[in-house]
């Protein structure tokens, strides 16, 4: 079992008004551990508790029962955060900044040297693509391009456990499937993710493992693969098998086993069909 | 280190970048200026109605300016998230803190020295005014012309940066404004050799220092109140400041104002130069504690 980056045991948080009152049980009781490598979703409907839980996580929202572990380490401890970057469900940007200033003013909250901050900054501009608008205030940027800075402002410190709250919200398919992409390279990295998203099927394509989290509880919890994968049934590919041929293949498998058999035909995911839709288009 | 003043400098260019901002140093300034127009400087004390102008427009545009802006740094930045973004680092609390409302200060630092400026040229401009209409002759024009021209240049060259080379309007005519007032001040000086009344400034300075504890005051109810709150709240708490009986509890605002001692020739001592300015500091230290106590114990959803 390798290191545990985040360790989380029987987490609660209770919102209280002003009178101290409980007004919502947000977490009832999460146990969950993120290990080193991992990308780690974090699903559920709204209201479940994830974003609570991430804010529990980086130290903004104080638990108000279980124990929560970073690096070992109390969240709220500076050696912690120094690892992790973290990506808010909302690009929260100063408007008046431009995207190099506002790379530069996070990688200054992470006291990078001004040499490697300028390093950093010219590298990820690149990386995000937005190299060549980096000098436009961003309150200026779609909300496609705002999410791009505050990924590239996430990374500038390269962070051990990357944190991103819904991190495809706002972008186009190119730009998700870019994101997701940058994702499994950060993972191949050694970089350790833990994400939520409402998109199940992003979730699928780049995490490793999943919590499914409902009503402030863990619902399920394991390997991806693992939670989808249906060990009892089988499905086989054929290339270039006509629809009378695999029409008299499943009654013959069906015969055979005494079960029965269905057949479909695989689809490309729209994702992939759509890239490759728009790159033809652009020549 | 490098964190304090990532925070601060964007807090500084965020107080600056507002629209309000560049209308606040507009606006100020230019009254200081104008005012040696009025005739009303013929029949009083040289300079007076400078004086108390100058001092008047750091207390009120002053004070609107700074308390907006330290509201906006601290109270806008955690309704919005920018904060919750700056304290996942490792950004202790206090630190977000202080180093927002000293972005906050050094921005109303620009703004002091900018009605600085322009008070000294405007009494200076009031002086040269009174000597020569004892030949009934108002010779205000080269002064009035230098300051309120200046500060109009600033901020249309601020306009033409804009559109030219996309530098940021609201932060660059704050910048030129502050900048014309000496340049203005040391023309009219090259061609004038009018007594500039430095002792102006620590004045001044002791006028900026009190409302200092009332930005700090509004960045620290900004950390559990709402912005319309804590506005409502600063200008509850800044007429109080005029009530004698609440001057156990509030800041003092009169023990700031030290502008009357110059009337008719007088001047402030030094020892209670040195006391306002030292009760101003506590209290600024005060209320950075109760802030930075305040942020430590809120949650930021």
């Amino acid at each position: 079992m390798s290191e545990p980056v985040v360790e989380i045991k029987g987490l609660r948080k209770t919102f209280r008004d002003f009178w101290l009152r409980p007004v919502a049980e947000a977490v009832r009781g999460i146990d969950l551990t993120v290990e080193r490598g991992d990308v780690f979703g974090l699903l559920g409907p709204n209201g479940s508790g994830k974003s609570t839980t991430i804010k529990m996580i980086l130290g903004l929202l104080a638990p108000s029962g279980g124990t929560i572990r970073l690096f070992g380490l109390s969240p709220r401890a500076r050696a912690a955060r120094a690892r992790l970057g973290y990506l808010p469900e909302l690009s929260y940007l100063h408007p008046f900044l431009t995207a190099r200033e506002t790379i530069r003013y996070y990688a200054g909250l992470s006291s990078l040297d001004r040499r490697t901050a300028k390093k950093r900054t010219e590298e990820l501009l690149e990386r995000v693509g937005l190299a060549s608008v980096a000098d436009r205030a961003v309150g200026g940027f779609s909300k496609g391009m705002a999410r791009r800075v505050a990924l590239a402002a996430s990374l500038v410190s390269n962070p051990e456990l990357l944190v991103l709250d819904e991190p495809t919200s706002g972008l186009d398919p190119i730009g998700t499937r870019d994101v997701k992409e940058l994702i499994r390279t950060l993972a191949k990295d050694g970089v350790t993710v833990l994400m939520t998203s409402h998109l199940l099927a992003d979730t699928e394509d780049v995490c490793s493992k999943i919590a499914i989290l409902s009503h402030g509880q863990v619902a399920a919890i394991g390997r991806t693969a693992d939670l989808l994968t249906r060990t009892q049934d089988a499905r086989f590919t054929v290339e270039g098998l006509a629809e009378d041929e695999a029409r008299a293949l499943a009654d013959e498998l069906a015969r055979r086993y005494g079960k029965p058999v269905a057949f479909d035909h695989p689809s490309v995911p729209l994702e992939k069909f759509f890239a490759e839709a728009v790159g033809a288009a652009r020549g | 280190m490098r964190r304090f003043w990532a925070l601060a400098r964007s807090a500084a260019l965020e107080a600056l970048a507002e629209p309000l901002s560049a209308i606040l140093f507009l606006v100020a300034l230019l009254a200081v200026h104008l005012l040696p127009v009025f005739h009303l400087h013929q029949f009083g004390e040289a300079g007076r109605l400078s004086r108390e102008c100058g001092f008047s427009a750091l207390l009120v545009f002053g004070l609107v300016f700074a308390t907006s802006a330290a509201v906006h740094a601290i109270g806008r930045e955690l309704e919005s998230g920018t904060a919750a973004a700056a304290l996942a680092r490792p950004v202790p609390r206090s630190m977000f803190f202080c180093a927002k409302v000293a972005g906050v200060l050094a921005a109303f630092a620009l703004f002091l020295l900018s009605v600085a400026g322009a008070t000294l040229l405007s009494v200076v401009t009031s002086q040269m005014g009174r000597i020569v209409t004892q030949g009934d002759v108002l010779v205000w024009g080269p002064g009035v012309a230098a300051g309120a021209g200046g500060t109009l240049l600033a901020f249309a060259l601020a306009a033409l940066g804009n559109g030219i080379l996309r530098t940021r309007f609201c932060v660059g005519a704050c910048l030129l404004m502050a900048l014309a007032q000496p340049v203005a001040l040391a023309g009219i000086l090259f061609f004038n050799h009018s007594p500039v009344p430095w002792s102006l400034l620590p004045a001044l300075g002791v006028l900026a220092m009190g409302c200092s504890v009332f930005v700090v005051m509004a960045g620290a109810l900004a950390v559990c109140l709402k912005p319309a709150a804590v506005s409502a709240l600063m200008t509850v708490a800044v007429l109080l400041s005029f009530v004698r009986p609440l001057r156990a509890v509030m800041p003092d605002i009169n023990r700031f104002w030290l502008v009357d001692a110059f009337t008719s020739g007088g001047t402030i001592p030094a020892r209670e130069l040195c006391a306002a300015a030292g009760a101003g500091a506590l209290l600024v230290a005060f209320w950075l504690v109760v802030g930075s106590v305040l942020l430590a114990r809120r949650e930021i959803p």
